[in-house]
């Protein structure tokens, strides 16, 4: 932002066009101006010549101040009032705009589309046919669906991951109450905490060891789902909510301290952005090797075993690591606005 | 002989869940106060559900499906009587006029006193 100036007749520029007008300011013609007159009759200016000019004088200062003024009033509400209106509009024309096109293109995709019911389309005759009939011998996958989610259509399944991880996005930008570890005790974060304390029961004994006796089993039946995914029902998206849930009843039953020490907002982004990371390069080195007719070494191995069915279990395991830490990242933010 | 003997078993069983099941629904629908509707929902809960799924292992004999049930059941044992009871505690936190809603008229002992004076 540039400095304001209150000196503008005093900078240089105005002075060297003033000088190659005509020589002089204006400030001071005026001044002679008015000297020469107030000489006509005397020698010196009368005290009523004096009071009048310096009248004169601040009566022009305050008027090239209300000028300035009223000239920064003008360019500062340019932007609250005039801009914003513009800026308005511009976003309603993009708007509609906008949908209008997206509308387009949907609507010339859909005129391409087969005839709604017909028994020759393709999706009657030739792809659940398909995968049905090889889903097992081409993926390697018992489980069909999974054969189907994470081998045939894989890009739609980083797409479901990734909208887990953009709504969790959206709820730390919402819901996140600033934590600054440095300065703690601002009002309102205190606050939260005495609530939580208060209307909470903590500590609470029954609770404690039926948790400490429930969350092991959850975990480790959601760590079932989520390996044996490609062999029998589960997968990430179901084994991974259920881990999610057993921390959130870990966390209920012992309170943020204990839960600090093993996941906190660190791991949630770290383990978040290496699984989706590693979902995307491992399935884009898939579909090259695949589409190019490369040699690869993901196999599908013996169908039934547990490392079997190519890259399926992995991304099985990052789906759910995505999936488990959104749904504890959920919790914790609506619960405390931090984790 | 044994069939049939087993199927009114399950049959007493289902029946049985089922008065208790409908019991439970009535209590919550009329029970005033939290605690009381917390007592009913406990029960629906605990017995309710534990003995319909009684009924159905001895219907269907017991094989690996019945074993699975019999874990449901205890989950159901470990984690429901634990989710009243934290309601229950929560309510007795967070409600500033338990006495007066808690105030239970004994006629025994109403009569006592008048017997007293």
């Amino acid at each position: 932002m540039a400095k304001i100036r209150n000196d503008y007749e005093h900078s240089w520029w105005p002075r060297l066009l003033q000088w190659l007008e005509d020589g002089s300011t204006t400030l001071d013609d005026e001044l002679t101006d008015e000297i020469v007159e107030s000489r006509e009759g005397h020698l010196l200016p009368s005290h009523e010549d004096v009071a009048a000019h310096e009248a004169r004088l601040e009566e022009r200062h305050r008027k090239t101040l209300e000028d300035e003024q009223a000239m920064y009033d003008h360019a500062h509400q340019w932007s609250k009032t005039k801009g914003a209106r513009l800026v308005d509009w511009i976003y309603r024309i993009m708007a509609v705009v906008i949908c209008v096109s997206i509308i387009w293109v949907l609507l010339q995709t859909a005129s391409y589309l087969p005839p709604f019911g017909s028994p020759d389309n393709p999706v009657n005759n030739e792809v659940s046919q398909r995968y049905i009939e090889k889903g097992m011998e081409e993926t390697g996958a018992v489980n069909i669906v999974a054969g189907m989610i994470l081998d045939y259509r894989a890009f739609d399944t980083l797409g479901e991951s990734n909208v887990l991880f953009i709504a969790a996005c959206s709820v730390l930008i919402l819901l996140r109450v600033s934590s600054d570890k440095k300065h703690p005790g601002s009002v309102h974060q205190l606050e939260v905490e005495a609530d939580d304390r208060m209307y909470e029961p903590k500590n609470d004994m029954i609770l404690q060891h039926i948790t400490a006796f429930l969350v092991p089993m959850i975990l480790v039946y959601g760590v079932y789902g989520v390996m044996n995914g490609h062999i029998s029902p589960g997968g990430g998206f179901s084994g991974g909510a259920i881990m999610g849930a057993a921390l959130i009843l870990y966390l209920n039953a012992f309170g943020f301290k204990r839960t600090e020490r093993f996941f906190t907002f660190k791991t949630f982004k770290v383990v978040s952005v290496c699984a989706l990371s590693f979902y995307a390069i491992s399935k884009a080195y898939s579909f090259f090797t695949g589409a190019n007719h490369l040699h690869s070494f993901i196999t599908p191995g013996t169908p039934g075993m547990l490392f079997s069915a190519g890259l399926i279990p992995y991304l099985n395991i990052a789906v759910g690591a995505v999936v488990c830490c959104t749904m504890y990242a959920f919790y914790t933010h609506f619960r405390k606005g931090d984790m | 002989m044994l069939d049939t003997i087993r199927f009114i078993i399950s049959l007493l069983l289902t029946l049985g869940g089922l008065f208790v099941l409908l019991s439970g629904v009535v209590g919550i629908f009329k029970f005033k106060y939290s605690l009381s509707r917390i007592h009913a929902g406990a029960l629906f809960d605990t017995v309710g559900i534990v003995l319909m799924m009684l009924g159905v292992i001895v219907g269907e004999g017991f094989t690996f499906t019945a074993l699975k049930m019999l874990i449901i059941i205890g989950l159901l044992w470990l984690t429901s009587p634990v989710s009243s009871h934290l309601i229950g505690r929560l309510e007795i936190t967070i409600n500033d006029e338990l006495e007066k809603d808690m105030m239970v008229l004994d006629q025994s002992m109403v009569r006592h006193e008048k017997e007293g004076d």
